[in-house]
């Protein structure tokens, strides 16, 4: 097993380093005024004149060679430097680590539930096929793979924000941005929830919380279609399968037919499924992020690519490739979990 | 049941959102929430609008604008305004002239430096120090000096990173050098700023640092000759934002040395020390830039020199969204948003909500015709020929051309329609407020009988025969651009069905690859927007300088034809303006520009753009001054509870 991990992890390098040629190879193909959007975002910026533009690409080496300016890039990172990113304003890797806890925050609290609850109600749906509980998560389900993850987030804002002021957008009201902010608060992870525990400070954290609450029920409710039919269609064709006629016929009982020996080997095809799920999502969800006004890897990465702010794209870019070997690693190793019969070769 | 639990439902969503409205949140503190952001804190790195929100409000400079007025200025860490009749201003027999400022005692910084034990120099904020503390600040450590001011405007020169702060240079060698790196090359014989001997730059700056000496507590500007925007520069921002030199040393900035300025030239951001962090004397203090939640913070500085601001704090956050933007408005949790126009209406009728509406910019919006154009695989210009196809390289170096497509545009149309009546159309160059500045210079109309007859000129009548398709660009979200393209377009096919404007949007990234940074221009009509940093019309930031120099902003744009004929017509009449001090003299010849850029028909001059604020109700004391843009000056704003 560990063998098997060390090998897949060793492939990183591999693709890390291709993506970076890819990416950089569509750079080149934008001229260099093109590519000094970077710096100079608006037309404000080039008031300067053709002096002034001249001068910006010439200080960035925007019109060095494709080799130079890669191996200036890759340079850099072998001492552990992804460059500077315009957009955030500060080191590319610094912007990643500190958007990072946000975006951990907000998936792991949206993620795990969300998978719980599709779990429970596809293997309901799966139980009670055809009969009214079936139907009614059915419709629940497709309704929220229907929204649009912007319709749906503008209707919580203007539902639980704007008539009942329950869920404010934001990470942290003001006064909690001040307490945040004073010496006193210690800033263990970057995760607001987890710091404000840390620091024994509840009120805080409820505050949190509660800036939380919006975001994570659309992610989960727009999400929950897929996994739920998924596991569904795993449970019936689970419930179809000889020993579990067996065990019926055996008189054990429904309940712990369906849910111990049905619903563990009918995880797996969900498994695969959640994986790809979460590296998604901790790619960062782009549009949850900017309806609630929350500061995460979606927003960075989105605001990066308009920018064409390269070093950060290609940081974005290598976390992003980072996280999806990890993650298919770790559904890898999960299977024989949930189904010894799975060895990994 | 049903009905009684929609009944409670109802009262209880009612309840909740007037209690939202009622309630005024965050008292003291001015919830600023925009689209833009920051760049960075440096008055000498910072170049654009955005950027100069910051600075405006941490740091001070010699003179402010008086209120909204352009030309007006008033006394700020200079305690006077130069002027010929107080003698702060004088010319020289050899035709210089010299801007003297008397410094302001007792401006101190937000932090000082107070001496320790050990004669270690530790910076304290002011604010809060007791009288024993006061007592120790080291002298020059952290209260504004003439020296500091001498230093400000040398640093800002020496950096030479931004166009605004080479704007001073252009004020101190009276336009000769544009930049240091000209200066150096010039002195040099033509070697390169990097590459220049240490004597060379010893030698640039000893006769800079000879043109801004210090005389008790005064400081004195002296220019080769005239330069009538000098106190136009000095009160922007950008450069002339003054900086404790003790300071900047103590955080790794120049330290003042003529040996060692090169080392500090055109840093990269990462690489300023006061990329992200101040010490300015304004009226508030940076608290917390959170880059990566793009949110500032600004504290109030209670012991600014012209006293405490209003308000406690000021927390800008960039928030993408317009809609998330409008319901924290709609909430109380901001105080000010900024806005897309076409909610303006529906704004102002809104409880707790106050719009300021048509606030002047001096701005102008046009299509800039351009030529001759890149012929070289150019989709712009279709089959590159005049035969209905696509468009010769230099179809707009016909004046009967360009004429046409300025009667063939419905203005009219526009502003009601588009731009809701809330401006008026752009007459050239220099908008309303700017010198020569006339309400009745003549204007284009819509006039198909006249475009008609101009076409039918153009191209020894063959246009007309052969019609023509071109592609205009407009930057991607900007509707009101490509509205003001689709009302040309319509009445160009109105006149002869063969004209065939195509319109297509693009990144701003794209559009400035086709007109920046190359030998021929690759749009042959473009929508932008320029307006002047400063209230003068010429000299190199000024309206007319901008778009009718041949080495302006807008000429190094739009092609060779444009810049010769800038050349040949206007250059002229633009130097012989910039010569003289006299507003008599000199009013008539920028008005006269102004005729010119009609009868050459350079541009089609669309609208001057106009300015709005949206705020909760409780908002009072924006000052909207058109030079600075608009930018929030947040000493004068106060916020009821």
């Amino acid at each position: 097993m560990l063998n098997y991990a060390f090998r897949r992890l060793l492939m990183l390098p591999v693709v890390m380093f291709a993506l970076s040629l890819m990416i950089f190879a569509l750079q080149m193909s934008l001229t260099p005024t093109q590519r000094l959007a970077a710096y100079a975002p608006s037309p404000d910026f080039l008031k300067g004149g053709q002096e002034s533009i001249r001068m910006l690409i010439e200080q960035y080496g925007l019109n060095d060679p494709f080799y130079i300016q890669y191996g200036r890039w890759i340079g850099n990172i072998l001492t552990g430097n992804l460059g500077w990113s315009e957009t955030a304003r500060q080191p590319v890797g610094t912007a990643l680590a500190s958007l990072l806890p946000a975006t951990i925050e907000l998936v792991f609290l949206a993620f795990f539930p969300g998978l719980l609850l599709a779990i429970y109600l596809g293997s309901r749906a799966g139980i009670y096929l055809n009969r009214w509980p079936d139907h009614l998560i059915r419709v629940f389900t497709i309704l929220g793979w229907s929204f649009p993850v912007y319709v749906f987030g503008l209707l919580m804002l203007l539902v639980f924000y704007s008539a009942l002021d329950w869920f404010p957008p934001g990470r942290l009201s003001q006064w909690a941005q001040a307490v945040v902010a004073s010496p006193s608060f210690v800033r263990y992870t970057g995760a607001n929830t987890v710091d404000a525990l840390l620091n024994g400070n509840l009120s805080v954290f409820l505050d949190a919380l509660r800036h939380l609450v919006a975001p994570v029920v659309t992610l989960i409710y727009v999400n929950l279609a897929n996994m739920t039919r998924v596991m569904r269609t795993s449970m019936l064709e689970t419930l179809r399968q000889d020993y579990v006629r067996t065990a019926r016929a055996k008189g054990m009982p429904r309940r712990v037919v369906e849910l111990h020996h049905a619903r563990r080997n009918a995880l797996l095809p969900v498994a695969t499924i959640a994986g790809m799920e979460l590296a998604y999502m901790m790619g960062g969800v782009v549009i949850t992020e900017t309806i609630f006004d929350y500061s995460g890897l979606g927003q960075f990465a989105a605001k990066s690519a308009a920018n064409l702010d390269f070093p950060a794209i290609l940081g974005f870019g290598l976390y992003f490739a980072l996280v999806l070997v990890v993650l298919n690693l770790l559904v890898d190793l999960i299977y024989p979990l949930l189904d010894p019969r799975v060895k990994t070769k | 049941m049903k009905r009684t639990l929609t009944i409670v439902a109802s009262l209880i969503l009612g309840a909740a959102a007037s209690s939202a409205i009622a309630e005024t949140k965050n008292p003291g503190t001015f919830v600023f929430l925009w689209a833009d952001d920051v760049q960075s804190f440096d008055p000498a790195y910072i170049a654009n609008t955005p950027s100069s929100y910051g600075v405006l409000n941490v740091y001070s400079r010699l003179l402010n604008y008086k209120g909204s007025e352009i030309s007006d200025f008033v006394p700020a860490i200079s305690t006077e305004v130069p002027s010929l009749e107080n003698g702060l201003i004088k010319q020289g027999p050899d035709g210089s002239v010299s801007y003297t400022f008397p410094i302001r005692k007792g401006v101190h910084t937000h932090k000082v430096g107070l001496k320790g034990a050990g004669g270690k120099i530790s910076w304290e904020y002011y604010d809060g120090l007791s009288d024993a503390q006061k007592s120790s600040i080291e002298p020059g450590y952290g209260e504004i000096t003439p020296d500091d001011v001498r230093y400000t405007f040398l640093r800002a020169i020496l950096m030479g990173q931004s166009w605004m702060s080479n704007a001073i240079t252009e004020v101190v060698t009276a336009g000769k050098y544009t930049d240091i790196a000209k200066w150096v090359e010039a002195e040099g014989g033509g070697a390169k700023i990097k590459e220049a001997k240490p004597e060379i730059l010893r030698k640039v700056y000893d006769q800079l640092a000879s043109q801004i000496t210090v005389e008790g507590d005064k400081v004195t500007l002296k220019l080769p000759k005239s330069f009538p925007a000098t106190l136009g520069v000095i009160a922007l921002p950008f450069g002339a934002s003054i900086v404790d030199r003790e300071w900047v040393a103590s955080v790794g900035g120049w330290d003042g040395s003529g040996d060692t300025w090169i080392n500090y030239y055109r840093p990269e951001l990462s690489a300023d020390p006061l990329f992200a962090q101040e010490n300015g004397s304004g009226p508030f203090m940076l608290e917390d830039w959170n880059r990566t939640e793009r949110r500032i913070t600004l504290k109030r500085f209670n012991s600014y020199f012209m006293g405490p601001a209003s308000l406690e704090r000021v927390v800008m956050r960039t928030v993408p969204e317009w809609t998330t933007r409008r319901l924290q408005l709609l909430s109380g949790d901001a105080d000010f948003v900024t806005t897309p126009v076409e909610f303006l209406d529906e704004l102002s009728k809104t409880d707790g909500i106050k719009v300021v509406d048509g606030l002047p910019k001096v701005f102008g919006r046009g299509l800039f015709f351009a030529w001759p154009i890149d012929d070289v695989d150019n989709p712009a210009i279709g089959s590159g020929k005049l035969d209905g196809a696509g468009i010769p390289p230099d179809f707009f170096a016909d004046i009967d051309v360009r004429k046409g497509f300025n009667y063939a545009q419905n203005y009219d149309v526009l502003l009601k329609q588009v731009l809701l009546g809330k401006t008026v159309q752009s007459r050239g160059p220099t908008v309303r407020g700017i010198m020569g500045y006339r309400p009745d210079s003549p204007i284009y109309s819509y006039n198909p009988a006249k475009a008609a007859e101009h076409f039918k000129k153009a191209f020894g009548g063959k246009l007309w025969e052969t019609g023509f398709t071109l592609t205009a660009y407009v930057q991607e979200g900007t509707p009101q651009g490509t509205a003001a393209l689709s009302a040309l377009q319509q009445g160009l096919q109105r006149i002869n069905p063969k004209f065939k404007l195509k319109i297509q949007s693009l990144p701003w990234a794209s559009i400035s690859d086709k007109l920046n940074n190359r030998a021929k221009p690759a749009s042959p009509l473009t929508y932008m927007g320029w307006g002047p940093d400063y209230s003068d019309p010429g000299g190199p930031l000024g309206a007319a300088s901008y778009y009718l120099s041949p080495t302006g902003l807008v000429g190094g744009m739009v092609g060779q034809g444009y810049r010769d004929l800038m050349e040949e017509k206007f250059k002229p009449l633009l130097d012989e303006a910039w010569a003289s001090n006299d507003p008599a003299v000199r009013e008539p010849i920028y008005a006269k520009l102004q005729e010119m850029s009609y009868e050459y028909a350079t541009t089609q001059f669309l609208w001057e753009d106009f300015g709005y604020i949206v705020t909760r109700s409780n908002i009072d004391g924006y000052v909207n001054n058109m030079i600075l843009y608009g930018a929030w000056d947040f000493y004068t704003i106060k916020k009821a509870n």
